[in-house]
């Protein structure tokens, strides 16, 4: 059953958007992630133009961290101070990411942008969560612990001038690195329609040492906030959110999700943290192999200043 | 008697030939194409016919006919990508103005055949002859690359089609052309122009505008979108957030 998309100007099959929708989720439950960052190459692939298909997955975003959010205010594992802190300076990133995303729509240069941002950031953190999870794996047939870092530790970075209390976090840490990682997460939401929560929760975890217990709850509010920002803002300046296309990868995501939780629960860390990391690692490569390879058709048409 | 008969029109047509000359008559199957939430495509067929009277000429080549459907004029940019630092990327552009972004061709016969290059240029008639930079001249146009790889690429989407001998002629004056809509069809005002040929001379034209528009939800949730963008924006996050909270609500285990 095809339903037609008024704002992308194409039909599209209701149960492969819905089918797309509920993988993403099923992987996003069972890992923990937001998705978006599979999401969104999905469409482009089918053929949405990468500018509808962006912003739309932003909706799509949106509803799948509200169900998490809530989730976990229930059992109190949000840091609300920091996670304010962080939706704050992931407005002010996503405001220059929307803004440089119709600059590189102008000039032609926005897909490679995007493929390239992709193989960079896939790449890494694919490569580093593989090799943390492999390690991991090793440690434990192997029955030596790996080192612990001790969470009360603060790096360097954490001392930086102009320093906060977060009490939730039971942190005091400079409010600088809290408000650079907020902004460079919402920019790079606006710019590649990801959430950024694979980015986040490391980031989170190793760079600011936040309680582990915390992170996930703190970086779905906000991804929540960032996105409902990015949404309006994709909404009111690029009129490219297809609220049609996003309801129904919403209905398949919020529903998938929920049976990916149940399967991360009886897998082991280890071996998810290494799933994850493949998936991930995969996704880069696609963009690597496309950016690299070359292509069948040398040339490609769009519509003067936009799409 | 036949010989008068054919003398006296040979001489009317030679002292008032427009006067004599077929004139077309066409109507469409419709007016206006609604995409509705279930549309994959549709279709359009134009009738006409030939209208002749008793002192038309005779023709010793057969009636031609080709149809063409134009979609609403957009300004396009063609691009070529090229490999820097190992990866491709776009370099070169060019800008095409003013360019259909559907244009479907239906003939009775194959174009060629139909009529000349200099008959054909001087309308813009087939995609070789098309003006991709201003108006159609009395010389072919000549094509870059940008401009043959536009022509290519709406081919390959499907927005540009030639279907030769699509045209059927039911009677030996009345046609039909059955012209199809993609499922990408671009919203907007159409023309859809019928040519008369015989023996490559171009004897009459008309043209008929007609509209594809969205339906009536569709068209209230792209009014919403272009004219209260941020209402809009705004009862996406809504909707979002309602679904989440649902989903939430739904699945919830204590």
């Amino acid at each position: 059953m095809d339903l037609y998309l008024p704002i992308a100007e194409m039909p599209m099959n209701l149960f492969l958007l819905l089918g797309m929708g509920a993988a993403v989720g099923f992987l996003s439950g069972m890992f923990g992630v937001g998705g978006g960052f599979l999401l969104t190459p999905l469409l482009i692939f089918s053929g949405i133009s990468p500018a509808v298909a962006v912003a739309s997955v932003s909706s799509q975003i949106v509803a799948n961290s509200t169900s998490g959010v809530l989730a976990y205010l229930r059992k109190k594992t949000v840091d609300l101070k920091l996670g304010l802190f962080l939706t704050l300076s992931g407005i002010i990133g996503s405001a220059i990411g929307v803004w440089v995303y119709g600059a590189l729509r102008g000039i032609g240069q926005l897909d490679v942008v995007i493929a390239l941002s992709y193989v960079a950031f896939l790449g890494t953190i694919g490569m580093l969560m593989v090799v943390e999870a492999v390690r991991a794996i090793l440690a434990k047939q192997r029955g030596t612990p790996l080192p612990v870092r001790r969470p009360g530790q603060h790096s360097w970075i954490a001392g930086l001038p102009l320093r906060v209390r977060f009490h939730r976090s039971r942190l005091y840490i400079s409010a600088l690195p809290v408000i650079a990682l907020g902004a460079s997460i919402g920019f790079l939401g606006a710019l590649l329609g990801i959430g950024g929560g694979f980015i986040m929760v490391p980031a989170l975890i190793y760079l600011l040492k936040v309680p582990t217990t915390i992170v996930i709850g703190t970086t779905l509010l906000q991804t929540l906030g960032t996105m409902a920002f990015t949404t309006f803002m994709q909404s009111a300046t690029n009129q490219t959110v297809d609220v049609i296309l996003g309801l129904a990868l919403m209905v398949g995501g919020v529903v998938g999700a929920q049976f990916g939780a149940r399967v991360g629960q009886s897998l082991r860390g280890e071996t998810l943290r290494l799933l994850l990391g493949l998936l991930v690692l995969s996704v880069g490569l696609r963009f690597a192999v496309d950016l690299v390879a070359r292509p069948d058709e040398l040339y490609s048409i769009s519509r003067m200043g936009g799409w | 008697m036949i010989v008068r008969a054919l003398l006296s029109a040979a001489i009317l047509a030679v002292v008032s030939p427009r006067l004599h000359a077929e004139t077309l008559v066409t109507a469409l199957s419709t007016e206006r194409v609604y995409i509705e939430s279930n549309f994959t495509g549709s279709g359009v067929v134009i009738f006409g016919t030939v209208e002749r009277d008793r002192q038309t000429v005779a023709r010793p080549e057969p009636y031609e006919i080709v149809v063409t459907l134009t979609g609403p004029l957009r300004s396009m940019v063609a691009r070529r990508k090229e490999r820097v630092a190992g990866i491709w990327i776009n370099r070169e552009s060019s800008e095409l103005p003013r360019v259909p972004s559907f244009l479907a061709i239906a003939t009775t016969a194959p174009m060629v055949d139909v009529a000349g290059n200099r008959v054909r240029a001087g309308q813009g008639l087939g995609f070789d002859m098309l003006p991709t930079r201003g108006l159609p001249d009395a010389l072919p146009p000549i094509r870059t690359e940008y401009d043959a790889a536009f022509l290519r690429l709406m081919q390959r989407q499907g927005l540009f089609t030639l279907n030769e001998g699509s045209v059927e002629f039911l009677s030996s004056q009345l046609f039909r052309a059955p012209i199809e809509l993609p499922a990408n069809v671009p919203i907007g005002w159409y023309t859809a122009t019928v040519y008369l040929f015989s023996g490559g001379v171009l004897l009459a034209k008309t043209t008929q505008d007609f509209s594809i528009l969205k339906g009536g939800f569709e068209q209230t949730i792209t009014n919403l979108a272009h004219r209260d963008p941020a209402l809009y924006g705004l009862a996406t996050v809504v909707v979002a957030c309602l679904t989440g909270w649902l989903a939430g609500v739904a699945f919830r285990k204590d």
